[in-house]
């Protein structure tokens, strides 16, 4: 059943920016996501593109302004279960546990919400392995459940990957170059699963994106980070190849951080 | 700024020198001239390299070396039982993984670092000794003298092993709201299981060998019967209990490639 998500604010940016010694590495920015929405965030590499996402993931502070998701600051909220319910992150790839279960790795986002015992239980024999299947049925790979992480292709643990996260179940979901190690039909993929789940569930998606070209045929709202600071924030159609050029121009680029 | 690529080389250099220099010197040392072998000691070799092929295989012999064999065994794996119970919690309290607070964190690792340090740096032989002189020649005595040093060889390699698993899954847990305890169970020791498992199986085989050495101090098994026909230089002998060691070794190795291929594939 595809809920719909219910009129409102998921994530609001509020001066938000991350300083490290000389270097912004994301300028004091703000804005407002909503939620059920899809945001790709655009950029050359250095431009702050992951600073920004590890602020909404709330695994760094920021040096001025705030972060909140849902209504909540995410300064106020210590890294454990709490934050884990209001956003999970994606990553490129490599961070399944590559000799448990597909299964196992899936189930591993319910680590939060579990008691000690039952999580040591769940390495003998898996619990809550409904909600495991009924995951990986929804990215399609429910056949390689018993299937060792490290026997899978790139694009299936990936897929293994956002069955974990809707299994942890967070409000907004983050993803940092998702499809960026994937060949391109897998990345198409990838990708098509990635938005499908969040919509269907009435999940809020903010992804970091490579490829202009998958961003613009997927996400409705695609915001430019260059430098650190913004260039635009706008619905894919309005983006102009202009502003993609001076987006991406090596011009007055700085380095790499 | 970091250290020039030079000098580091350059001290790689001198190390290598020392080095050189102290294998040199230390040939040195040997008297050549007035030879290496004591009176009739090349021709005791000669018959205990003559006697390889042909091992006494009488009843009594063959039978002894079946029950000796088996206490080798049993004083291997107790000891190596014991060595678990030190080192896997020493070991993980000693990697420093599970503690957040800095300070707690630098004690913990502290002196979980100095026990199985001291544990490990006296030899099995020596624990032996000890432990001889404190029990009798009982077979806790033996059980103990390996379980102990083993038990701080473990905990250290375990530490090592639980520290070098790569950081992204543990990332990733963490994020899903996972406490460091269960990244532990469901990250840190999933990865590292494969070479803590070989580790551990070369150390069994390792206490293999410790446990027919017991032998050497009085506390019975494969080392104690070798002893006793080199006494009585029945080389033959030997070489029945040296097949029996060689064999257990071979049996070992094929188990943990067994489990080691269960594990990893």
């Amino acid at each position: 059943m595809a809920t719909l998500p219910i009129p409102g604010t998921a994530l609001v940016l509020d001066g938000a920016g991350k300083r490290y010694g000389d270097v912004e590495a994301v300028a004091p920015l703000s804005l407002t996501v909503e939620r059920g929405d899809a945001v790709a965030v655009l950029g050359p590499s250095g431009a702050g593109k992951s600073t920004l996402l590890m602020l909404i993931a709330g695994e760094i502070q920021p040096s001025s302004g705030r972060v909140a998701v849902e209504g909540r600051d995410l300064a106020t909220i210590a890294p454990g279960r709490e934050l884990a319910r209001l956003v999970g992150m994606i990553h490129q790839q490599f961070d399944l546990v590559p000799n448990l279960s597909a299964l196992q790795n899936v189930l591993a986002g319910r680590l939060g919400e579990w008691g000690f015992l039952k999580s040591l239980v769940s390495l003998a024999s898996p619990r809550d392995r409904g909600l495991g299947i009924g995951a990986l049925e929804r990215v399609g790979i429910d056949g390689h459940a018993q299937l060792r992480a490290s026997r899978l292709s790139g694009g299936e643990q990936q897929r293994v990957a956002i069955a974990r996260l809707l299994v942890q179940d967070p409000r907004v979901v983050l993803a940092d170059e998702p499809v960026a190690s994937l060949d391109p039909a897998r990345a198409e993929q990838v990708l098509g699963i990635l938005l499908h789940v969040t919509r269907d569930s009435g999940k809020t998606l903010v992804a970091s994106m490579h490829s202009v070209a998958l961003a613009r045929k997927y996400f409705r709202r695609l915001i430019g980070l260059r430098n650190g600071s913004l260039q635009f924030d706008r619905p894919g159609d309005e983006v102009s190849e202009e502003m993609l050029r001076d987006l991406y121009s090596l011009e007055g680029l700085r380095r790499e951080a | 700024m970091r250290p020039s690529a030079r000098t580091t080389l350059d001290n790689r250099k001198v190390l290598t020198l020392i080095l050189a220099g102290a294998f040199l010197w230390g040939l040195l040392q040997v008297e050549w001239s007035r030879g290496v072998f004591h009176a009739g000691g090349l021709a005791a070799f000669g018959d205990l390299l003559s006697s390889i092929g042909r091992p006494e295989v009488s009843d009594g012999i063959v039978g002894l070396a079946f029950r000796e064999a088996w206490r080798t065994v049993a004083y291997a794996v107790s000891g190596l039982t014991i060595a678990l119970f030190i080192g896997f919690p020493i070991g993980v309290i000693g990697s420093g993984i599970l503690t957040g607070n800095r300070w707690l964190k630098a004690l913990n690792v502290g002196w979980a670092r100095f026990v199985l340090a001291f544990f490990r740096s006296i030899h099995e032989l020596v624990w032996a000794w000890l432990f001889v002189a404190t029990f009798g020649l009982s077979p806790m005595a033996a059980v103990l003298a390996i379980g102990i040093p083993y038990g701080g060889i473990l905990g250290r390699v375990y530490a090592e092993l639980l520290q070098d698993v790569p950081e992204a899954p543990l990332k990733a847990l963490r994020s899903a709201g996972a406490s460091e305890w269960r990244v532990f169970w469901h990250g840190r020791l999933p990865m590292a299981s494969p070479d803590i498992l070989s580790y551990t199986f070369y150390r069994l085989e390792c206490g293999i060998r410790a446990a027919a050495v017991m032998g050497f101090v009085g506390l019975g098994g494969l080392g104690h019967q070798i002893q006793l026909a080199l006494q009585d230089l029945a080389y033959e002998r030997i070489w029945t209990f040296m097949a029996f060691l060689v064999v257990l070794i071979v049996l070992v190795d094929i188990w943990s490639s067994m489990v080691r291929r269960r594990v990893t594939a």
